[in-house]
């Protein structure tokens, strides 16, 4: 019964809109064409294989996610252990730590594209004071260094978001449980790993899970930074899916965006299942 | 000696990577404050300057006086703020559901929620519309609202979820064996436990709906206008206003900030104040 | 409290959203048939208009591209309400450019139903909005119009062919033309004098790239590149100084032009970042001095000159076997959903030829379509707008079909790309291009 509300509200107002768009994968749904929209079947996924933008987008969608997610939470986890320790002033660095994820997506990738600038960017001047450079590095425009870049930012911006949600999951641990520990004469290397990460499983599993599907999907940073470009090097799924969308070619981004579900799943279902049967 | 040592070992565990993350994550703001207090010429001048030659606040006079921005950043506070309540009150319930209860469809629920995250915004663009136009909703703060809480619930019942799970059962059965019901125990007992969890996924919600561009350009008028939207004004076909742009963003990122603070005195006592009742 | 509040509010959404899922039921099993002409019927934009047409009031979408042109922008909507006699209020609505996703939002609100009554425009857009029966045809509106001899017929022409047909859909507005913007003081310090034909534009090219001190760092680059999303206008002027085409692309001609383009990266005359160099980047290295030469229009003068004062200046694209510049434009068009579309045309020839169009282009430093106000003294005595009528007799635009918007938005700035990086030919990009225009 408790359920209900958050159903209703998720049902009618999602559902619908998901639906007509998994029926628009089945057809030749471009509404730069209507006259010639009608049902083709598995035309469009057929397409899409043979597309080899589409699998540059696979293998850019996993670097991305890998690496981002997995930096993320790594420095997530790093500073939200730093952030439980006592310390003065730890009230405002908390809330000043909060600032990448607090950005505006439009602003974010409006500054980054100007810290990187291969003209008037603070990066490159940084760098060439301190001599690590000759010359400046045109970060965005070049295949090389475009896509690492944009990963840099990523990383900046979900850094806090794994930061705070662990701090707040810390919290649940029970104190006895170190103070045993410290009788014992634990290290705090053995506390971490037996006692921390131990009993934040769930958060930990269900913070990556979500902010896997949530990286997957975002396409504002990358979009505001490089549009996919130069050469499609920063073009991840999502963005392929943006771009062909909002070109209104819609029955074949539909049919990439379940593609996408379907390769999202095979991250998500393993562990529904795990946690389901433990509970 | 000792004692030196430890604070030694401090610096190292604790100042030194703290120091360097801050860094990294703080630098971009303090680059978007200082584009925001240079005139145009120093921007694209022959060298970078670190602090402007020729400080001026006037970006943010003119944000204030002529570009209106309060109108904006009160819209987003608006549907931030309603957002957060309705998700936080609709999702806490539902995630205890699914930790304490068992029925039918359980798992087949927790994936369709999921799978809504996991589909595209922009596929679902007409067809939103469309509702919230038949609904009479459109250009109203309302409008956001729904549009929002469809993606925040389901990501706050799966956070909520991960929370209650790891925390130890035996805090409530304790409160149920000395007669409590489950009502109660979960008010008295789970509530004042949860706190830091559902602070940390309010903060989450909050950011998402303040920050939200590609419904709110289409579901808002001049009127009902928010923030990303606002500033995405200042950008047009003939270039970045920079100024007004990085001093709106400075504007919008230091109340959620602010706010943050007072919200994380919360995010450290949900446990000891729990344990004491417990 | 907090509670009881969100309650409420929930019970509130769960009607509100029962109400309105079994309307949408109705609405959406029909995904086929309400693309044809009937839009659906109820415009919402037009619910608190009156009935009749004298003192309608009618909804208008625009972007600006800066804060002075928003304000001005609402200026010309209250002067218009207040002298118009019809008792016709236009609600101006401020919507963000968004690199072109004005058009996305402006289509997905028509086809949602909804959207304004009339709304600025590009023509690239047109294809997929006539395609989906969102505009309403002008044809009679213009033959009855007492203006309409005001406006040249060659751009009435252009408007034709945008929407494919013998239709009019899209209302001029102003025109922007492309041409080179240089810097006499550059041109002085490496001898060069201002290129008359392309050849020897391709030179001065190559000789205002300067290393001054000789450190092996290039300090000016002779050429500003945009090849980012809307380098495909000045691009087009290369192509067609061989004597190509956007017909065919593929030929000889064509693909020499596109050498050249890539020759000019590959040599270093023009800044690394070339390959993702938009706008705002070509402007800016320009104004601070990096590049001696880009290609723009009268939009940037006024901030051109109060950088350099007298040391900027144009020339007209000059000729080589062909000769071609790019014709930009903004228009306006009136939803077919619109209620008052009379009052809706009264409005959008007032900015085409009437007081709105004289006060519009002299803000913004657009080229008027209207004849009456390209006479005025101050589109006379400009030496920029000289450039842009210099260049008027050849400018064009891009062919334009349903695959132009994709073509510009991806395809065109991945396959440059692509090809200044090396990774393709410049013939294999042409290919692409080619095929991908005419698909």
């Amino acid at each position: 019964m408790l359920v209900s509300p958050a159903l209703l509200i998720v049902t009618f107002v999602v559902f619908i809109p998901v639906i007509e768009a998994i029926l628009m994968s089945f057809q030749n749904y471009d509404l730069r064409r209507p006259n010639d929209i009608g049902f083709i079947g598995l035309g469009n996924f057929i397409a899409i294989i043979n597309d080899p933008q589409f699998w540059q987008a696979v293998k850019n969608t996993l670097i991305w996610v890998i690496a981002g997610v997995g930096l993320q939470f790594f420095f997530g986890f790093i500073l939200a252990l730093l952030l439980n320790q006592p310390f003065r002033g730890r009230g405002v660095v908390r809330a000043v730590s909060l600032i990448p994820w607090a950005t505006p997506g439009v602003l974010i990738g409006l500054m980054w594209k100007w810290i990187y600038d291969g003209n008037y960017g603070v990066l490159n001047d940084l760098m060439y004071k301190l001599h690590f450079i000759d010359q400046f590095i045109p970060f965005l425009s070049q295949t090389s260094t475009a896509f690492p870049s944009v990963i840099v930012t990523i990383i900046w911006q979900g850094i806090p978001f794994f930061a705070i949600m662990i701090l707040a999951g810390l919290q649940g641990i029970s104190q006895e449980m170190y103070e045993a520990a410290d009788i014992d004469g634990a290290s705090r290397m053995q506390k971490l790993f037996r006692i921390t990460i131990p009993s934040l499983k769930n958060v930990i599993f269900i913070t990556l899970l979500l902010r896997i599907i949530w990286v997957s999907n975002s396409v504002d940073i990358i979009y505001n930074m490089t549009g996919g470009g130069p050469s499609y090097s920063t073009q991840t799924l999502s963005v392929y899916i943006f771009n062909k969308a909002t070109v209104l070619n819609l029955g074949y981004s539909s049919g990439m965006a379940i593609i996408l579900m379907l390769l999202l799943s095979i991250v998500a279902i393993p562990y529904l299942r795990k946690s389901f049967k433990e509970g | 000696m000792r004692k030196s040592k430890l604070k030694r070992r401090r610096i190292f565990s604790l100042y030194v990577p703290i120091t360097t993350i801050l860094l990294f994550l703080l630098f971009p703001f303090y680059w978007t404050f200082v584009t925001s207090i240079k005139p145009e010429l120093e921007l694209y001048g022959p060298t970078v300057t670190y602090w402007p030659q020729n400080f001026t606040m006037e970006s943010y006079r003119s944000l204030f006086s002529e570009f209106e921005f309060l109108k904006p950043m009160f819209n987003s506070f608006l549907v931030a703020t309603i957002t957060t309540f309705v998700t936080l009150f609709v999702s806490t319930l539902a995630a205890y559901s699914f930790t304490r209860f068992e029925f039918v469809g359980k798992r087949i629920l927790m994936g369709l929620f999921l799978t809504n995250n996991m589909f595209p915004n922009v596929l679902l663009l007409i067809p939103l519309y469309s509702i919230m136009r038949n609904a009479n909703l459109l250009y109203t703060p309302l409008s956001l609202v729904i549009a929002y809480a469809t993606f925040t619930i389901p990501f706050s019942v799966w956070m909520l979820t991960g929370y209650l799970k790891d925390l130890p059962s035996s805090l409530e059965e304790a409160a149920m064996i000395d007669g409590a019901n489950r009502a109660v125990a979960f008010i008295r007992i789970i509530l004042p436990v949860l706190t830091p969890s559902i602070i940390a996924t309010g903060v989450y919600i909050f950011i998402q709906s303040w920050n939200e561009y590609t419904f709110a350009v289409l579901f808002t008028n001049e009127d009902s206008r928010t923030i990303p939207v606002a500033l995405k004004n200042l950008i047009g076909q003939l270039g970045v206003q920079w100024d007004l742009l990085t001093a709106g963003g400075i504007i919008t990122i230091i109340p959620v900030c602010i706010m943050f603070f007072f919200a994380q005195k919360k995010l450290i006592e949900g446990m000891t104040s729990g344990s004491v009742k417990g | 409290m907090k509670k009881l509040f969100g309650l409420l509010l929930l019970l509130i959404l769960s009607v509100g959203l029962v109400a309105c899922s079994s309307k949408e039921v109705s609405n959406s099993g029909d995904g086929d048939a309400d693309t044809g002409t009937d839009t659906p019927s109820s415009s919402d934009s037009s619910d608190t208009a009156d009935s009749g047409e004298d003192g309608a009031t009618i909804t208008y979408w625009y972007w600006a591209d800066n804060t002075e042109y928003s304000n001005k922008m609402q200026e010309i909507i209250k002067e218009f309400n207040e002298t118009n006699d019809k008792g016709i209020t236009v609600v101006g609505e401020e919507y963000p450019w968004d690199g072109g996703g004005y058009s996305e939002t402006l289509f997905t609100a028509a086809m949602g139903g909804g959207g304004p009554d009339v709304s600025s425009f590009k023509l690239t857009s047109t294809p997929q909005f006539v395609a989906n029966g969102l505009l309403a045809n002008l044809d009679n509106f213009i033959a009855d119009w007492d203006d309409k001899g005001d406006i040249n017929d060659n751009l009435y022409n252009v408007m034709k062919q945008a929407s494919g047909s013998e239709n009019i859909y899209v209302m001029p507005w102003n025109t922007q033309i492309l041409y080179v913007y240089y810097r006499p003081s550059i041109f002085e310090e490496a001898d060069v004098e201002v290129p008359t034909t392309y050849e020897e534009f391709l030179t001065a090219i190559e000789k205002t790239t300067l290393d001054r001190n000789d450190d092996g760092r290039t300090d000016v680059y002779g050429f500003g590149m945009r090849g980012a999303k809307g380098g495909q206008e000045p691009w087009g002027s290369f192509i067609h100084g061989r004597g190509g085409s956007f017909e065919d692309m593929t030929t000889e001609e064509s693909i020499a032009g596109m050498k050249d383009f890539v020759n000019l990266y590959e040599q270093g005359y023009v800044p690394p970042t070339a390959t993702t160099d938009g706008f705002n980047e070509i402007i800016a290295n320009f104004k601070s001095g990096r590049t001696a030469m880009t290609i723009h229009h009268t939009g940037s003068s006024a901030e051109m000159v109060e950088t350099f004062g007298d040391d900027v200046s144009a020339f007209a694209f000059p000729p080589g076997e062909g000769q071609w510049t790019s014709m930009g434009d903004t228009e306006n068009v009136i939803f077919e959903s619109s209620k008052n579309k009379e009052a809706a045309f009264e409005w959008v020839s007032y900015l085409a030829t009437g007081k709105g169009q004289e006060e519009w282009t002299i803000a913004t430093g657009n080229v008027p379509v209207s004849k009456k106000v390209q006479a005025l003294d101050h589109f006379q005595n400009d030496r920029f707008m000289k450039a842009s009528i210099d260049g008027a007799s050849y400018a064009g635009i891009l062919p334009i079909l349903d695959t132009t918007t994709e073509w510009i938005n991806t395809i065109w700035p991945n396959t440059i790309a692509s090809s200044l990086m090396g990774d393709i030919t410049p013939e294999e990009a042409m290919n692409t291009l080619q095929e991908e225009l005419y698909k």
